[in-house]
């Protein structure tokens, strides 16, 4: 007893740190690290003063972009009328309130994509809302503390988004592969394709609202099994982001489709 | 004006009644052991933070390819170059934790981690190695490789939706650009902390 007792004076202190340090590590990781994330964003907040970069305002007077921004207006308006006159009933657009937010860091291992923003529950981001940039789609917001969020970009090697080819409807599952460009598996062997077609979500994408921009065509291999294979050149800088907007989460989930798919 | 003298001897000046000496934090050696204790261990913990809040900027000088060093790693290989195999695993597994709670929890970064610090406590370094500049590089080089290839394998056997060639191309990059900065950058917080750990052994002794 007397051995025990002494053994116990003289590792009691070291057993004990060593238990709290463990159980704290363990309670920071099922906490997805709360605490150092809000460490990061308050010692971060005064460096984003040194570095306001564009507003979006001024990003937005180039003379291009607004006469693209006209012309979209313009087909909008005539979609809603067509769509109208049928019968149509469309998933909720992505019309809402975005949230602006800025990128404060990127991820902290070698192998997530994932980026950190500088807004979080605070202003109602909540996991699985949408996260744009200039260009388009850049990913999903996977956890959130009261003053920052992180978001898994599309370029991670896990994220797989539906989409379709703008011009001819074709359909597929993009798959990133950690750089900025990404890999497009059509659902069919020889699809309606060629180099240059631009991509966005479908109405088959679960997570994402339909129509958003991703991406463009680089190269076709038409040959691979068991369907063609194509690499897309991402439009958004995944690798330079900066600000981002952030949409809630789709409403309806289903696609309701009430007009039957004539063309694939 | 008084030319300060080289060498031990004060100069005598008058001193005006504004400048009274200046308060002297005393040296470690005469503190209370408790509080020099826990001195070392909030030193050892601020560490930790600062690697941790490290991780996620992308400083100019400290990106490769949009990679940056694996402060963690250097921590884990700085902690356990001089201390017992299981000392090192520990630590391996702690920082394993909170690298998780940074970015996902599966797969774990703790295996990887305290793979390396067994491997570097097993090394022993102040047993077999001289302290030099380049020793240190280059074990963290070699561990740093060696963490990604063994979480590239938790990825590969996880299967979950990730194509297995496409995360060992990508490996290609990460491991080496990975141990590139990690063995640069090494040296920056390896001296520092392990001056400190020397010290404070020192005067526990």
């Amino acid at each position: 007893m007397v051995t025990i007792r002494r053994w116990w004076d003289h590792k009691g202190l070291q057993i004990g740190l060593l238990a709290l340090v463990v159980g704290s590590a363990w309670i920071l990781r099922q906490t997805q690290g709360e605490l150092v994330l809000e460490t990061y964003y308050a010692i971060t907040r005064p460096l984003e003063m040194l570095q306001p970069g564009p507003t979006p305002e001024e990003r937005i007077r180039d003379a291009r972009i607004l006469e693209l921004q006209t012309r979209i207006v313009d087909l909008e308006s005539e979609k809603t009328n067509l769509q109208g006159f049928l019968g149509y009933v469309e998933k909720e657009p992505l019309a809402s309130r975005p949230i602006p937010a800025r990128v404060i860091g990127r991820s902290a291992d070698h192998w997530w994509q994932q980026v950190t923003l500088n807004r979080g529950a605070n202003v109602g981001i909540q996991e699985g809302f949408i996260v744009k940039a200039d260009g388009g789609l850049v990913g999903l917001v996977q956890s959130v503390t009261p003053n920052t969020s992180r978001v898994l970009l599309i370029s991670d090697l896990k994220s797989q988004v539906g989409v379709s080819i703008s011009r001819t409807a074709a359909k597929g599952v993009l798959r990133g592969d950690s750089s900025a460009e990404a890999v497009l598996e059509f659902y069919e062997k020889v699809p309606n394709v060629k180099i240059g077609d631009l991509v966005s979500t479908s109405t088959y994408s679960q997570k994402f609202p339909s129509g958003l921009a991703v991406g463009r065509i680089k190269s076709l291999d038409l040959k691979k099994l068991p369907a063609s294979v194509a690499k897309i050149d991402l439009f958004p800088p995944i690798r330079s982001l900066d600000w981002v907007a952030v949409y809630p989460k789709p409403e309806n989930q289903e696609s309701v489709n009430e007009v039957p798919q004539k063309s694939k | 004006m008084k030319i300060p003298a080289f060498g031990g001897t004060r100069q005598k000046k008058p001193k005006s009644p504004r400048r009274k000496a200046k308060f002297q934090i005393q040296p470690l050696s005469r503190w209370h052991p408790r509080i020099r204790q826990l001195l070392g261990w909030m030193v050892t913990l601020g560490s930790v933070l600062l690697c941790l809040l490290l991780l996620p900027t992308r400083l100019p000088g400290m990106e490769l390819l949009g990679i940056g060093p694996n402060w963690l790693l250097i921590w884990v290989v700085a902690w356990s170059v001089k201390r017992p195999v299981f000392s090192g695993a520990l630590a391996g597994i702690v920082l394993g934790l909170l690298q998780d709670s940074m970015t996902s929890p599966n797969p774990t970064h703790a295996l990887s981690l305290g793979i390396v610090g067994i491997l570097t406590g097993l090394l022993q370094k102040q047993r077999f190695i001289e302290e030099d500049f380049i020793s240190i590089a280059v074990i963290v080089f070699g561990m740093a490789v060696l963490a990604e290839t063994i979480f590239g394998l938790q990825l590969t056997l996880i299967g979950n939706e990730r194509k297995v060639t496409d995360i060992w191309t990508y490996y290609q990059r990460v491991a080496l650009a990975s141990a590139i900065l990690s063995s640069l950058w090494a040296p920056v917080l390896y001296y520092p902390l392990n001056r400190w750990w020397q010290k404070m052994k020192l005067l526990e002794q």
